[in-house]
C-alpha cells in the first residue's frame, strides 16, 4: 500500500513551501518589477508592487548612456567563447581517459581537479604582470583564455563522468558489425554523448558568464563583461534604483534561465560526480 | 580492449590538456613564490632585491592580516552553518508532496545563478540601504529605527548576502542526495511506528552526511575566494572590518602596488586552500573508486 497523502497534509506543505520559495525568489522579483518603475516610483514610501505606471524607459536610458549592449557581447564572447574552446581542448582527453584508461588516468584527473583548488589570488600578482606586459589586460581575448583555463578542469570531469556511463559493450557490438573506426565515433558514439556535451556546455556558460574575479581584476572599460558593469553602480550619483535593476535585469536574464534547464547538470558539475 | 597504439592516441589527446593546465599552474605559482622574496613595488622603479622572508613577516604581522584571517574564517563559518542548516530544512521541505514543486525549485535554486555583483549590489541598495531600502521601510512600519546594515555590521550583512546565493547550491545537493534514498527503508520505518522525526533523524540525516561533507567542502573552497560581494559592498571597511584574506591581498598588490607583500599573502592564501583542498580530494578520489 503507497503512503497515503491527505490533501490537507499536501495543502500544508504547498502552503509552507510557496511561502519559503517566494521570499528567497523575492530580491529577484523586486529587481525586474523595480526595472520597470520611473526613478521616483522605485523608492517611493510605501514601496509598490505591482500598481504603478509600467516604463520601459529605464532600458533605454541604460543602453544610451553606457552603451550595455558592447558590455552584454563581452559576455557572450568571453563566456561561450572559453566555453566552446574548453570543449574543444576537453572532449578529446575526457574521451581517451574515459574509453582507454591507464594505470596513471585516476592520477591525472585528480590532479587536474587540484589545480581548481587553487585560489585565484594566489596568482592574481602575475597574471596581472603577464597581461599587462603582454597587452592583455582589458581584452577579450585575455579573458577567454583565463576563463578557459580555470574552467578546463570542470568540463574535463563533467565530460569524464559522462562519457564513462556510455557502455562500452555498444561500442564492441558495433566492431563486431564491421563499423570503422570513423563511423564508431560518428553515428554509435556522438549521439551517446551529445546530451553529456551540451550539458556541460551550458553549466560552464553559467560558470563563465558570472565569473566575478577574473573580470573584475583584468578588465575596464573596454572589455568589461556585464559582471564588471554592473560594479560600477556601487558608486552611484542621484537616484539610480530603477537604472540598476534595468541593468542587472538583463544581466541575469538569460542565464537564470539557462540555470533552469541545468538544475540536474548543476548538481553533478560542481560536485565532481560525488552526488549524483 | 587498449591496444598499443591505442594508448599512444589517448596520450595524444589528453597531451593539451595536461600541457595547458600544467603551464596555467607552474608559471604563475612559480612567479607568486619568486615574488614574494623580493622587495618590488610598482610605484617604486629599479631593482627589485631579493628580501629572503621580510614579505612574509612584514604581511603575517600587519594587524590587518589578522583581521583578515578571523574575517575569513567567520565569513566561511558564517555562510556554512546558515546554508547547511538552510539546506537541510528546505531539502526536507521539497522532498515533501506537494503542488506546484517545480514552480517552487526553480524559485529557491534561481539566486546561485546571479552574479555576485548583481546580487550584492541589489541587497546593499534595494534592501539594506537605510533610506531607501525595504528593510528601513520595514523598520518603520513596525516602528524601529532604520539599521544601517553595511556600516554597522559589514561582515554579517556580506555573510547574509553569500548565504542567500549558495543556500540553492546546498538545498539542490542535499535535495538530490535526499531523494537517491530508498523509500522502502522508509517505509517500513513507518509501519514500524517511528515518528516523522525519528525517521528524518536516524535514516534520512546519516544518509545525507556524506553529501553535507561534499557541499562544505566545495563551498569552502569557494568562500575562501568572496571577492565580488565585498569589492561592491564595503570596499572591505569601514577600516578593515569586512576584510577578507582575498581582498586583502588584492588590496596589497592592485591598490598599493606592492607586490612582493601581496604575493607572500598570495601564498598564504594557497596554503590555507589547499588544507580544504587535500580533504575534499580525498573524499572525490574514493568516489572515483566506486
Amino acid at each position: 500500500m503507497a503512503r497515503a497523502v491527505t490533501n490537507k497534509t499536501k495543502a500544508i506543505n504547498t502552503a509552507i513551501a510557496w511561502t519559503v520559495g517566494i521570499l528567497i525568489f523575492f530580491p529577484i522579483l523586486w529587481t525586474i518589477l523595480t526595472s520597470f518603475k520611473s526613478e521616483a516610483t522605485a523608492i517611493a514610501d510605501p514601496p509598490v508592487f505591482l500598481f504603478f505606471d509600467w516604463t520601459l524607459d529605464n532600458y533605454t536610458t541604460v543602453q544610451e548612456r553606457s552603451n550595455y549592449f558592447r558590455h552584454f557581447m563581452n559576455s557572450v564572447v568571453i563566456s561561450i567563447g572559453s566555453t566552446v574552446i574548453g570543449l574543444a581542448i576537453a572532449i578529446p582527453a575526457a574521451w581517451a581517459m574515459a574509453f582507454v584508461p591507464g594505470k596513471q588516468t585516476k592520477n591525472v584527473l585528480m590532479w587536474m581537479l587540484s589545480t581548481k583548488m587553487l585560489p585565484p589570488v594566489g596568482v592574481l600578482v602575475p597574471l596581472y604582470l603577464l597581461f599587462r606586459d603582454w597587452g592583455l589586460l582589458d581584452t577579450r581575448i585575455g579573458l577567454v583564455i583565463v576563463l578557459t583555463l580555470i574552467n578546463l578542469p570542470i568540463i574535463i570531469w563533467m565530460l569524464y563522468t559522462y562519457f564513462r556511463e556510455i557502455p562500452n559493450d555498444i561500442l564492441e557490438a558495433a566492431r563486431m558489425d564491421g563499423a570503422t573506426l570513423r563511423s564508431e565515433v560518428i553515428y554509435v558514439l556522438l549521439p551517446m554523448a551529445v546530451p553529456g556535451i551540451a550539458s556541460t556546455l551550458l553549466l560552464n556558460i553559467i560558470l563563465a558568464w558570472n565569473e566575478a574575479f577574473w573580470t573584475l581584476n583584468l578588465t575596464a572599460a573596454n572589455s568589461a563583461p556585464l559582471t564588471a558593469f554592473i560594479a560600477s553602480y556601487s558608486s552611484p550619483e542621484g537616484l539610480f534604483y530603477a537604472k540598476l535593476s534595468a541593468a542587472s535585469t538583463m544581466a541575469i536574464a538569460p542565464i537564470l534561465i539557462m540555470g533552469w534547464f541545468s538544475q540536474k547538470q548543476l548538481v553533478r558539475g560542481l560536485t565532481f560526480g560525488a552526488v549524483k | 580492449m587498449a591496444t598499443q597504439h591505442s594508448r599512444a592516441a589517448a596520450r595524444f589527446m589528453i597531451a593539451p590538456s595536461v600541457v595547458l593546465l600544467l603551464a596555467w599552474m607552474l608559471i604563475p605559482l612559480g612567479m607568486t613564490i619568486y615574488f614574494s622574496f623580493l622587495r618590488y613595488n610598482l610605484l617604486m622603479p629599479g631593482a627589485n632585491p631579493f628580501v629572503g622572508w621580510e614579505n612574509y613577516s612584514y604581511f603575517l604581522t600587519d594587524p590587518a592580516f589578522q583581521t583578515a584571517i578571523v574575517n575569513t574564517l567567520l565569513l566561511v563559518g558564517g555562510v556554512l552553518v546558515i546554508t547547511i542548516a538552510g539546506g537541510i530544512a528546505l531539502a526536507v521541505l521539497l522532498d515533501q508532496p506537494m503542488w506546484g514543486t517545480g514552480i517552487v525549485r526553480i524559485m529557491v535554486i534561481s539566486p546561485f545563478f546571479v552574479m555576485p555583483t548583481v546580487s550584492a549590489l541589489v541587497w546593499k541598495n534595494m534592501f539594506m540601504n537605510p533610506v531607501n531600502g525595504l528593510f528601513a521601510y520595514l523598520a518603520d512600519v513596525i516602528g524601529v529605527q532604520p539599521y544601517d546594515f553595511l556600516t554597522q555590521a559589514p561582515l554579517a550583512s556580506i555573510i547574509g548576502i553569500v548565504s542567500w546565493q549558495w543556500l540553492p547550491f546546498a538545498t539542490l545537493i542535499l535535495l538530490t542526495a535526499m531523494q537517491s534514498l530508498d523509500s522502502e527503508q522508509l517505509e517500513a520505518a513507518e509501519m514500524d511506528g517511528a515518528s516523522a522525526w525519528s525517521r528524518f533523524y536516524h535514516i534520512k540525516l546519516p544518509h545525507l552526511a556524506r553529501a553535507i561533507t561534499v557541499v562544505v567542502l566545495i563551498q569552502t573552497i569557494f568562500l575562501l575566494s568572496i571577492f565580488a560581494e565585498i569589492l561592491v559592498t564595503t570596499n572591505g571597511g569601514p577600516g578593515t572590518a569586512s576584510t577578507n584574506l582575498t581582498y586583502l591581498v588584492y588590496a596589497e598588490s592592485l591598490l598599493r602596488f606592492d607586490v612582493g607583500t601581496g604575493s607572500a599573502g598570495g601564498v598564504v592564501a594557497i596554503i590555507l586552500a589547499n588544507i580544504v583542498a587535500i580533504f575534499l580530494m580525498r573524499m572525490i578520489g574514493k568516489n572515483l573508486d566506486a
